[in-house]
């Protein structure tokens, strides 16, 4: 009974807080002056800049997606199954950009390639236009984007190729060499997983908000944004927030029909044994110098830019004077949500592994739906149904923020959870309700003991995806609420270039700082 | 005298999706017998084990024991917390980050047992099954022999009326399965215990039953004693 309870009770909240203001956000917008009508919809589609501003989020999605995986597939595999040099380094290099906002990156590159950036100062003023247009618009955003995600198509390709049977691999190498195991086996079985990673990278920057923002490349959140935030404007702002919902829906459709079964295919050949590791040879200096320039790149340059042009200790106390409420505010709030998004996923991940209830399936599809929905998306629905005289002191405070975190983020938990209870025995529960202990005592006593590493895991990715959230942030945000992200983002335009760049220093310091705390725990319990 | 029933089950299914894998199984078992279900894999016969157990839900059928009904066509009239029985699992799920000491106390605390009597009841079930030294080792210290001992008392501390073990003994070697098959026995004398033993090893039930269930494709293919049973598998 205390089982069912719980566990419907926390899907309830799920539909509650994610689901229904999407849902209330789009049968709004069928209805103009109290009637039905497609008036919205209608006048969303007959204008030509609507037809370009999908046409500018489908073309930046897909060349993100296109040019990440191409990058990011060979480097997870370097990293995971060659005897490459410094590897755990240049991974733990390459996945800074995932943990801090990507249009942070943006600013580091607008510091850099500027019209009156570094590159402008070192050279002259024309190449700082020539880079200044490239970086403004298409290329620029791309660049940003590509870098911003990759780390996604690394892990999830680290993350797969040790999931591959090395037996697979050993069976194929007495029929030829390395290359071709690769090639022919290795890559092959993990093409889910690359495919999961293309998947995800897709849908981030479909609902990407900050960077297309700052480098004025105009897409959909972007549009969605200023509907609702500028002009107020609710009813065009979901229609336009809508092709978003769809096109996310589309691509989640195909990843149930077609990606899950492929996965488990490849899941259920899993083996004890070690991974096996390619020998690079006399390419090691070769794979070295390219992995080495495209990190200096991609990751060195932009945070070596933002230190350096906050290197005085007058930007960083104006930094902090300026912002030390919004730090505050992030830290706590990030906590919070973490908090919140440990309990959901800890319950919905039950459900998840354990097959806890039948319709287990949807409740996974909701959360999946709404971790892929643009922020935007989620805020402005949330907005239009907590923006009521009676929930205000609700859409007033914190709390809607904290309802957001747990809308799209919930999903993290979810899974992460899921994978923590398939490695618990089913057995060890019921031994516990064999002798005799309820559903929580179990909980107290076996469930969460065994599942703490994974709630813990949850926590920090949870709190460090709260920590950089800006999409549904920026959406509902209550005065005097502001988190750094959304501090930065507001003050950068009008802020010194040294002040902005400490902000964002001190960003990465508190997204880097609880992970560094964390190893070290993990290094003294060892 | 009459011996008192402590199970029944009364044609009892289960399937999954169609797909039948109990088939209106009936089984009366009597207060102190031990019942051995034998089988191949995939029969039914740990099935039939968590039904009693009350992990499984039978579509259909009755499960009555020591005359409660615990299932009733599809419904869980008693929970497993509640139905006193006690259980061994194949992979013992012993929990890793509990003493011995703990796995054991876990039950009794749920119980509500006072401290006293807890005290007593461990001490006694670790001196039965030989244990005592490793009272506040983990499981994960132990040798597979041992950690099953610490799950045959973690089961029977809790003072079961039916103790039920799902092919404990699969994953030792022949000499240790001998030794601890001879501890079981012990002990089920000592407690006069109701026990029902599945396994797929022949020789384990020949070794442990007073009675044997012959169980293939979810129905039972013949009940009798060893000799009996000896008889009809040899014949087939």
């Amino acid at each position: 009974m205390g089982k069912r309870f719980t566990l419907y009770t926390t899907i309830f909240l799920l539909i509650g807080i994610g689901l229904a203001p999407v849902l209330y956000m789009f049968i709004r917008s069928l209805f103009v002056d109290g009637g039905f009508s497609l008036r919205n919809y209608e006048t969303l589609f007959q204008s030509d800049r609507e037809w370009r501003l999908l046409f500018n989020s489908l073309s930046l999605a897909g060349a993100t997606t296109l040019i990440t995986v191409l990058l990011g597939v060979p480097l997870g595999t370097l990293f995971a199954k060659t005897d490459l040099p410094l590897k755990r380094f240049f991974t733990i290099l390459f996945v800074i950009p995932l943990l801090v906002p990507s249009y942070i990156l943006a600013i580091a590159w607008f510091y850099c390639l500027g019209r009156s950036g570094i590159v402008a100062m070192i050279f002259n003023a024309d190449v700082g236009i020539l880079t200044s247009n490239l970086l403004f618009g298409f290329a620029g955003t791309l660049f940003v984007m590509v870098s911003a995600l990759l780390p996604v198509v690394i892990i999830l390709t680290i993350t797969y190729l040790r999931m591959v049977n090395p037996n697979l691999e050993e069976a194929a190498m007495l029929y030829g060499p390395w290359t071709t195991v690769l090639r022919k086996i290795t890559i092959p079985l993990i093409t889910p997983g690359i495919a999961l990673a293309g998947l995800i990278v897709f849908i981030l920057t479909l609902g990407e908000f900050g960077v297309p923002s700052f480098l004025r490349f105009d897409v959909y959140p972007v549009e969605s944004f200023t509907q609702f935030s500028a002009f107020y404007n609710f009813n065009t702002a979901t229609a336009a927030a809508i092709p978003l919902g769809l096109i996310t829906l589309v691509v989640l459709i195909i990843e149930r029909f077609f990606l899950r079964k492929k996965t488990f295919i490849f899941r259920t050949m899993g083996s004890e044994k070690k991974m096996l590791v390619v020998p690079l040879g006399k390419s090691k200096p070769f794979f070295m110098v390219a992995v080495s320039i495209l990190v200096f790149i991609l990751v060195i340059i932009p945070l070596c830019i933002l230190i350096h042009k906050s290197v005085s200790i007058s930007a960083y106390t104006e930094a902090f004077i300026r912002s030390i409420g919004s730090i505050m505010r992030s830290l706590v709030y990030a906590s919070i949500g973490a908090t919140c998004l440990v309990v959901f996923g800890f319950f919905l991940g039950y459900i998840l592994a354990r097959k806890a209830i039948r319709l287990f399936y949807a409740v996974d599809s909701i959360a999946i739906f709404l971790f892929a929905l643009p922020g935007a998306v989620i805020g402005i629905g949330l907005s239009g149904l907590w923006n009521t005289p009676g929930t205000n002191f609700i859409y007033a405070s914190m709390c809607i923020i904290i309802f957001g975190y747990i809308a799209q983020y919930t999903a993290l938990g979810e899974r992460i959870m899921a994978a923590t209870f398939s490695h618990v025995p089913h057995s060890m529960e019921e031994a516990a309700q064999n002798v005799g202990a309820g559903w929580f005592r179990r909980l107290s006593g076996i469930l969460i003991p065994l599942a703490k590493r994974g709630m813990v895991a949850t926590w920090f990715i949870g709190f460090i995806f709260c920590l950089r959230d800006i999409g549904i942030t920026m959406m509902v945000y209550p005065p005097a609420h502001d988190t750094l992200p959304v501090r930065i983002f507001t003050l950068m335009a009008n802020s010194p270039e040294d002040v902005i760049s400490a902000m964002c220093v001190i960003m990465i310091m508190i997204t880097l700082l609880p992970l560094g705390g964390l190893g070290l725990v993990k290094r003294y319990i060892k | 005298m009459v011996a008192k029933m402590i199970v029944k089950i009364d044609n009892v299914s289960k399937s999954y999706n169609k797909h039948s894998v109990i088939k209106a199984i009936s089984l009366d078992i009597e207060k102190g017998e031990r019942v051995v279900i034998l089988g191949p894999s995939g029969c039914g016969k740990t099935t039939l084990l968590r039904i009693v157990a009350g992990f499984i839900h039978p579509n259909q059928g009755k499960v009555i024991i020591d005359g409660n009904v615990v299932a009733d066509n599809g419904k869980c009239i008693i929970e497993p917390e509640n139905r006193q029985v006690g259980m061994v699992f194949q992979d013992l799920a012993l929990w890793p980050h509990m003493s011995n000491y703990k796995n054991l106390e876990f039950g009794l605390k749920a119980k509500k047992i006072p401290k006293m009597e807890t005290r007593k009841r461990i001490d006694e079930i670790f001196e039965k099954v030989q244990m005592t030294q490793f009272k506040n080792v983990y499981p994960g210290e132990l040798s597979g022999g041992q950690q099953q001992r610490i799950a045959l008392a973690r089961a029977l501390v809790m003072q079961p009326k039916i103790l039920l073990m799902d092919e404990p003994l699969s994953s030792l070697d022949a000499d240790l399965s001998l030794t601890l098959r001879k501890e079981i026995l012990r002990l089920q004398e000592e407690l006069a215990i109701t026990l029902i033993y599945v396994t797929h090893d022949r020789e384990e039930a020949f070794s442990l039953a007073s009675r044997i269930v012959v169980m293939e494709s979810g129905k039972i293919q013949k009940t009798g004693t060893v000799s009996e049973i000896t008889a009809y598998l040899s014949g087939l």
